[in-house]
């Protein structure tokens, strides 16, 4: 049932131990949940424990919890300035300039977390170029950040 | 019945007179996430200042900020919540949280719920309802960005929450209510006292529906942004007479609650509840119950 979700953790080369019995399923949405809670749960719940991610058109939207909790493994990922982080938030991309410090996978095309000075989750990327190449201008495409908060309730 | 005029004629009655508030925005740091003195450095490291609330443990107000507190990534990050200081009041009256199943009747858009996980550090478990989806979206919009791990969410109305067939230890009823005028000064044309009365329906139907679903060593903690007695105090003395509940002592900011209401004499314990009037904080009310031992 959770392949989505440690597929998309395959992707950071990171992998999740979870006890699938505290993974429920509500609609395409994914939560972890503790046992106490799962005694507690009704079937009719909207939203339970952490929110892990949904599946839409069959691909793997991940939660920014999910994404932090990758992050506390050994994976892909960047940590980058103060300016830089702010500018992730308001969706823009990573320039190799802004790029503090990496770990994991450094080529072209890898899934990349992108973390501030604090070791935060800001959300995650993908690297459009090398990070062992000189120049460049951006390295780090934007896939999805925390700035969705905020976007969500001007949606609203 | 309404208008300026009436209303303030009102809180005469109750021993208040009208002074503009002088309302703050404030904060409250989740420490399930994070450290007080981390998020006050690193928001004063961004020119936002800070003062503490003497009568929260962790809340601030805004002293100085040259942009809005509810777009740093500090506050993306789940580090905090905007929160006005008196909603801030209710959450703390609880004796003790952790590992309890905790009632939020009313989450939505979730700032208490957020807290009463903060104060639970996550522990136990927090079923939080709310009758409207929007505003569910909004309650779970909160509690992801603040990595509340213990809440299940129903889309419910209050009024059915025997219908999960739970007990609860704790239980927050921080019920709909008319609001105030510190919310702007258009309340007192947009508000009728029959708006009052129709809110304060519902309040008993949720409070009646709460003491259903209270373990008997239970603890209840009502509360309104409402100045009006009839979703305040009248519900007090109502639910002490009628539901089997006792009203308890709380150490809080605010007045003793009125045991008078327009010429009618209300029981003693009334006075344990808190009235906040507008002034640091915006309108506010609370009490916190028991249920009454069996004779």
């Amino acid at each position: 049932m959770i392949k989505p979700i440690t597929d998309f953790a395959k992707q950071f080369n990171a992998s999740l131990n979870w006890d699938e019995r505290l993974i429920v399923w509500k609609e395409n949405r994914y939560f972890l949940i503790t046992g106490n809670m799962k005694r507690l749960l009704n079937e009719d719940f909207f939203y339970a424990g952490t929110y892990l991610g949904k599946v839409k058109s069959e691909q793997f939207f991940p939660s920014f919890s999910l994404l932090q909790m990758i992050s506390e493994q050994q994976t892909n990922k960047v940590y980058v300035d103060r300016k830089s982080a702010w500018l992730f938030i308001c969706g823009r991309d990573i320039f190799k300039r802004g790029i503090v410090r990496a770990e994991g996978a450094k080529s072209e095309g890898s899934c990349i977390l992108v973390l501030n000075e604090f070791g935060e989750c800001l959300g995650f990327g993908r690297l459009v170029c090398g990070l062992d190449r000189e120049e460049g201008a951006v390295a780090v495409k934007n896939i999805s950040d925390i700035g969705d908060f905020l976007r969500r309730e001007e949606h609203r | 019945m309404s208008g300026r005029e009436f209303f303030l004629n009102r809180y005469r009655e109750l021993g208040w007179k009208h002074e503009q508030p002088k309302l703050r925005q404030a904060i409250r740091i989740n420490t399930a996430n994070t450290g007080r003195e981390e998020v006050i450095r690193r928001l004063e490291s961004r020119g936002i200042k800070l003062e503490k609330i003497s009568f929260v443990e962790d809340g601030y107000w805004i002293r100085e900020a040259k942009f809005s507190v509810g777009v740093t990534s500090e506050y993306l990050l789940g580090l905090y919540s905007i929160q006005e200081a008196a909603a801030q009041i209710p959450a703390t009256l609880f004796n003790e949280l952790k590992g309890k199943i905790v009632l939020d009747a009313c989450a939505a858009p979730g700032g208490k719920t957020v807290q009463l996980a903060d104060l639970m550090q996550n522990t136990g478990a927090i079923i939080a309802l709310d009758v409207d989806k929007r505003r569910t979206i909004a309650l779970t919009n909160h509690l992801e960005r603040c990595r509340v791990k213990n809440a299940i969410v129903y889309q419910l109305d209050a009024r059915q929450a025997s219908r999960l067939g739970l007990k609860f230890d704790c239980i927050l009823l921080d019920v709909p209510c008319s609001g105030n005028f510190t919310a702007g000064d258009d309340w007192f044309t947009r508000r009728t006292i029959e708006d009052v009365e129709r809110n304060a329906k519902v309040q008993k139907e949720i409070l009646t529906e709460a003491v259903k679903v209270l373990r008997d060593d239970g603890e209840l903690i009502y509360a309104t942004c409402s100045l009006e007695p009839e979703e305040d105090e009248l519900h007090i003395d109502w639910a002490v007479k009628n539901l089997g509940l006792e009203t308890e002592k709380i150490d809080c900011y605010g007045r003793e609650a009125a045991t008078s209401v327009f010429g009618k004499r209300l029981d003693d314990s009334v006075a344990n509840g808190r009235r906040m009037w507008p002034g640091q904080t915006q309108g506010f009310f609370v009490c916190k119950f028991r249920k009454r031992e069996a004779e």
